[in-house]
């Protein structure tokens, strides 16, 4: 697990929370001495700060996506909100803001790593009552069949596959309308109001937030674990 | 002090005919008083009784009747008076003694009176200058606007100088075939220009360049320059209460960062302590954890704040759905449930605004809601206001059908109104406004001094950046809503969409396919 932070404090904390929760930190202080460890030895994913004496956060994510498909943590702080999303179009996964609860940080890390296992196979996904059967393209909520259209679904199918992971609007606009769409958000909203209005489990209207589907605001969606 | 006599320097004489007639009848009253005096005096001496009328002449009429007065009088005397009686005697030297004395009378008299006539129109003249400079002075330096002064002062110099038409500008003017223009000038700055018209007299124009130029040009130079004082003075006010306020606000903000660090440093120093039982550890553990949750928000909050007050707090825009905002604003507010009652209307309609601005307002608002409720559930209620007028037909024009239907909606006040309403002991009429200043805090005894007293001044600051409005209704005893309103720009989709049209504006955001038969909105 690569950890890319220049400051010492963060590095420090980061190492021990890596460590209780299963993990080999590697630590490096700045961008280009993190591309050479990476390099030598490729870890199985990296934690990086947006903010380098170097490069920065965003770069480095640049550089590694060129060889690797490893999970990329970013880390930026309140106010750098365009720099985060720079760095998710530059192929971080996910990020977590600082002052970060290390929680979030280790379930994040956890999605985006079980994300990369995972890969493409898998026909059936359960959260929370929902069941989606991806080769049948059927959804079920307790055993009765939720009629989705196309769209919906295929929404869907971006969001659950990812679960746990952070998926911005552009990558969900390029994958189920195609690349032309990117910059088109309406449609999406819509679209994801829509389902919403159909997934999400009754009784939550009243409550509160959404479960299944959880806005990043101005960022993109996450579908819950 | 009244002189006798002194009608006869009136500046306007009488006309002339009228002169003549006087003279004419003055010399006949001359002639016939001499007859009775010629009894007691010898006549030849008796020419100077001619001497008023001539006198009286020469001051009132000027110098040619003066003397053609006096000529008719030795004539008259010549003829009447002088032996012999009846005929025009030119031998006799007293005729001509007498012709000259007058002579000399009438031309003596007539100048001085004209010196004096001229002297008192300059007099006057000057004092009438002196009056309209210092008026001028009043209306250019006692007025609170310059340039609201200026079109009066130039009329007032108009009027008294019995100008056609006056007019000071402010900057360099050319003069035209209807107007001359007299640059006004201090050293070698230029102020303005004082514009006449063409038909002003060469006399006047000599006056206007050697006496009023000069003056205008000392007191224009100088109600500027108050300008600029008075402008600084404000200026000066201003920044002395900004000071007062920066520093009870470094005040607030070094004590609400002080507590959490304390706290901190404390069970830093506590967790290292080899004599704590495992919960202990725990519990100093989770007061790090909280204080510094609790640090971040507040540094969080300044950052906030200190870029809304600089301006730099730019809107990313995105069409952004507010009950997404709202249920990831309560998401993050992550209470017990049953905290939050929401009723979102369906189908609310999408809003240009900056996603994560808004979502930290209400986050903000809703935070203080639940603060203040007093363990009851915060309502919050979401929905879109379209103005009855909307079945009205709507003229359409060359543009396109969307377009006309776009700027009328804006006209008809569409909009999206989230209100949030708590049951707290409520808001006085005379802080509605004030709880949106920073660091006001609302210091009741229920609601404690958690807050940090910035929440709400971010959260309207955010809304307003966005173009939306943020107000409170409350009365006390009876909680408070806070209402959030935001205006509709664009007819928002609606329809059943499928897959997007492929047309991109050129702010990035698609023209939506409007219903209506060729409405391809102009971008």
């Amino acid at each position: 697990m690569l950890v890319v932070d220049d400051e010492p404090q963060i590095v420090r904390a980061l190492k021990v929370v890596l460590r209780e929760a299963g993990f080999e930190p590697v630590p490096a202080e700045t961008g280009s001495q993190a591309l050479d460890l990476a390099a030598v030895r490729p870890p199985d994913a990296a934690i990086v700060d947006l903010v380098l004496p170097d490069l920065d956060g965003i770069a480095v994510t640049r550089t590694l996506r060129e060889w690797s498909d490893m999970p990329i943590l970013v880390l930026s702080a309140v106010g750098e909100e365009e720099q985060k999303v720079r760095a998710l179009e530059a192929g971080a996964d996910d990020y977590v803001t600082k002052p970060f609860g290390t929680r979030e940080l280790v379930a994040r890390l956890n999605a985006a790593l079980r994300r990369a296992a995972r890969g493409e196979a898998e026909p059936r996904i359960e959260a929370d009552g929902l069941e989606i059967d991806l080769a049948a393209r059927v959804v079920r909520r307790d055993g009765q069949p939720i009629h989705l259209t196309p769209i919906e679904f295929d929404l869907l199918r971006a969001l659950a596959r990812n679960r746990g992971r952070l998926i911005t609007h552009r990558k969900l606009l390029a994958e189920v309308w195609g690349p032309e769409y990117v910059d088109d958000i309406q449609p999406l909203r819509t679209h994801i109001a829509r389902l919403r209005a159909k997934i999400e489990p009754e009784g939550e209207a009243g409550a509160g937030g959404f479960r299944l589907i959880v806005t990043d605001p101005g960022v993109g969606y996450r579908f819950s674990e | 002090m009244s002189f006798p006599f002194g009608f006869l320097l009136a500046s306007e004489p009488p006309p002339r005919r009228v002169g003549a007639i006087v003279a004419l009848a003055a010399v006949a009253l001359c002639t016939l008083i001499v007859y009775p005096l010629a009894h007691v005096a010898p006549v030849v001496s008796l020419s100077v009784v001619y001497l008023p009328a001539v006198l009286v002449v020469s001051v009132t009429w000027g110098a040619w009747l003066g003397v053609t007065t006096a000529v008719i009088s030795a004539a008259a005397f010549n003829f009447f008076h002088l032996p012999p009686v009846g005929r025009f005697t030119l031998q006799n030297s007293d005729n001509w003694v007498a012709l000259g004395a007058f002579l000399v009378v009438a031309a003596m008299a007539s100048s001085v009176a004209e010196l004096t006539r001229a002297r008192a129109r300059d007099a006057d003249e000057r004092r009438r200058e002196a009056d309209l400079a210092a008026e001028m002075a009043r209306l250019l330096l006692r007025g609170n606007s310059l340039a609201e002064a200026l079109p009066t002062a130039a009329a007032r110099l108009a009027q008294t100088l019995e100008l056609g038409s006056a007019a000071i500008q402010m900057e360099a003017v050319e003069a035209d075939e209807r107007t001359v223009a007299f640059p006004l000038r201090e050293g070698t700055r230029r102020l303005g220009t004082l514009v006449v018209g063409a038909d002003t007299s060469e006399a006047n124009l000599r006056r206007l360049q050697e006496r009023v130029v000069p003056a205008l040009e000392a007191l224009l130079s100088a109600a500027l320059e108050r300008e600029g004082l008075l402008g600084g003075v404000v200026e000066t006010a201003a920044l002395r209460r900004a000071d007062t306020v920066k520093t009870a606000l470094l005040r607030a903000v070094s004590h609400d960062l002080r507590s959490p660090l304390t706290a901190i440093s404390a069970a830093g120093a506590a967790v290292g302590s080899p004599s704590l039982s495992a919960q202990e550890r725990e519990e100093m553990a989770s007061v790090i954890q909280e204080e510094a949750r609790r640090l971040s928000q507040l540094v969080d909050n300044l950052l906030d704040l200190s870029r809304l007050e600089a301006g730099a707090a730019e809107p990313h825009r995105q069409w952004t759905s507010i009950e997404e905002l709202i249920r990831a604003a309560v998401a993050e507010l992550s209470g017990r449930p049953g905290e939050f009652a929401l009723s979102i209307d369906r189908d609310l309609p999408l809003v240009m605004i900056d996603a994560v601005q808004m979502e930290r307002a209400f986050v903000n608002v809703l935070e203080n809601a639940r603060r203040h409720s007093g363990g009851y559930p915060v309502s919050v209620r979401a929905r879109a206001v379209r103005s009855l007028a909307g079945a009205r037909r709507l003229p359409t024009t060359s543009d396109g059908d969307a377009g006309e239907h776009a700027d009328a909606q804006r006209a008809r006040g569409d909009r999206v109104i989230v209100r949030i309403v708590d049951r707290g002991p409520g808001i006085p009429p005379a802080q509605l406004e004030r709880v949106f200043e920073p660091f006001y805090r609302a210091g009741t005894a229920e609601s404690g001094h958690r807050g940090s007293g910035l929440g709400l001044s971010i959260a309207r600051g955010f809304t307003e950046t966005n173009t939306g409005s943020l107000h409170v209704e409350s009365l006390p005893g009876q909680g408070a809503t806070f209402v959030f309103e935001f205006p509709l720009e664009q007819p928002a989709p609606e329809g059943d969409l499928g897959v997007p049209a492929s047309a991109v504006g050129s702010n990035g955001v698609r023209a939506p396919v409007s219903p209506v038969p060729g409405g391809e909105r102009t971008a």
